[in-house]
């Protein structure tokens, strides 16, 4: 693929995202080609999630998007990592769309946010993945080299 | 006799390393020794785009294609020296003959070829289009013009000279004479109106239609193909996925490329799209 592939396919993504994005995401800034950043909120009146805004940071490579990008919620004072059986106390998520086996290059930044906004709104238990804590303290990997173990996909 | 390949072998480690100069040398040095070896000079001709040096670069291409009619970076190097010289008809055959060389061969260079195609639809649209845009800046003066000059001729003939008037038959002298530079500013206004009209209608419509994008590359596709469930992509971008992952990315069923089949419809559709809009080559 040409060096530029990815860029120029980033750069039409932003300026679509720029222009309009679903309720519930927003973009917070895209400065290079490399790094992005989004909140989202869950638009329902889930208990778990009401009121609360959640930031998301993608991290591209030069392959994307026939690879996948690299997304994780980020902690902030006042951007919580939200509770959910996949999502690491770290922020890492557990999402097959996002593993090597689960992307598809027609997937975009744009169905990623709405993915995990729907992955929250249809959530109803209050915990973290088992493992968490030992996961957390352990875990010296990035997101996309973990392999994770896709249990229970329906949650 | 080994000592082409030596210089060959040493060239392209310059070539790689960006050293044009010595290692156009090289290939020289080589095709004197090995002439008829089409490698060789498409090997040279990259150096020499590389250093601007387009109609010897043009000279190698053809030497190559005498030795090789098929060679696929012949064909490529050619296309990119025409587009530099601006020759875009034959830079875009070139180019076209390059892909078509590229996909029979299953070249792993098929993602910059594409890219190259699009790019020469591109330049050769804008030339179009910015010499489209002088002549009608030119029909448009030469039209205010020749009005000027009619309406200049108008007023003559009610006689000039009335100027500094004998009082009543002045005056009337006067009034028709504003009727009728009236009626010509009037004209002018039209014809101006006219060309203002047709000017943003060309800017209007500045918007991609969603069949002409291919959804893995989000470029205009140049040879779309179609999988199994009906749904079509750039050669270039589903291969490329199908590589890493031989399943379709709708429905994640097994798709192998040579599942693929043109869409040939959709070619013709998207090739009339761009030749009329060639700003969208690079949307």
């Amino acid at each position: 693929m040409p060096v530029q592939f990815a860029a120029k396919r980033l750069s039409k993504e932003l300026q679509k995202i720029s222009n309009s994005l679903p309720p519930g995401i927003m973009l917070v800034s895209a400065e290079d080609l490399e790094e992005w950043l989004l909140d989202i909120k869950v638009l329902d009146s889930n208990p778990l999630y009401l009121n609360e805004t959640y930031r998301l940071k993608f991290r591209f490579s030069s392959t994307y998007p026939i690879e996948p990008p690299e997304v994780v919620f980020v902690k902030l004072p006042d951007r919580p990592i939200p509770i959910h059986p996949h999502i690491y106390s770290n922020g890492i998520i557990c999402l097959d769309l996002l593993g090597a086996q689960g992307w598809s290059p027609v997937q975009n930044v744009e169905s990623i946010a709405m993915s995990l906004q729907s992955m929250l709104t249809g959530n109803s238990k209050n915990e973290r993945p088992q493992g968490d804590e030992e996961f957390v303290r352990g875990n010296r990997l990035r997101p996309r080299d973990i392999e994770f173990y896709y249990h229970d996909n329906d949650v | 006799m080994a000592k082409p390949t030596f210089l060959k072998d040493e060239g392209n480690r310059r070539f790689q390393a960006g050293d044009y100069v010595m290692a156009e040398a090289l290939y020289s040095q080589a095709l004197i020794v090995d002439p008829q070896n089409p490698a060789l000079y498409t090997n040279r001709a990259m150096a020499r785009l590389k250093l601007s040096q387009w109609d010897s670069a043009i000279a190698d291409c053809a030497s190559c294609l005498r030795l090789q009619p098929d060679s696929m970076k012949a064909h490529y190097s050619l296309s990119q020296a025409h587009l530099a010289l601006r020759a875009h008809d034959d830079a875009l055959s070139h180019a076209l003959r390059a892909h078509e060389l590229c996909v029979a061969a299953a070249d792993k260079s098929l993602g910059t070829i594409t890219a190259h195609v699009l790019r020469c639809k591109k330049e050769r649209w804008d030339e179009r289009e910015r010499r489209r845009v002088r002549e009608m800046g030119e029909l448009e003066e030469e039209v205010v013009e020749l009005l000027e000059r009619g309406r200049e001729a108008a007023v003559r003939e009610l006689g000039g000279g009335d100027e500094g008037g004998d009082g009543g038959e002045g005056g009337e002298g006067a009034v028709v004479r504003e009727e009728v530079e009236e009626e010509w500013r009037r004209k002018m206004e039209r014809v101006r109106e006219v060309f203002e009209r047709a000017r943003p209608a060309q800017e209007k419509k500045r918007v991609v239609p969603d069949w002409a994008i291919d959804d893995i590359s989000f470029c205009v596709m140049v040879d779309p193909v179609i999988t199994k469930t009906g749904k079509s992509y750039e050669r270039a971008s589903i291969v490329e996925h199908l590589r890493r992952q031989p399943q379709d990315p709708l429905t994640r069923e097994p798709l192998y490329p040579s599942d693929l089949r043109p869409n040939l419809d959709l070619k013709q559709a998207c090739e009339q799209f761009v030749e009329e809009n060639g700003w969208a080559a690079d949307w």
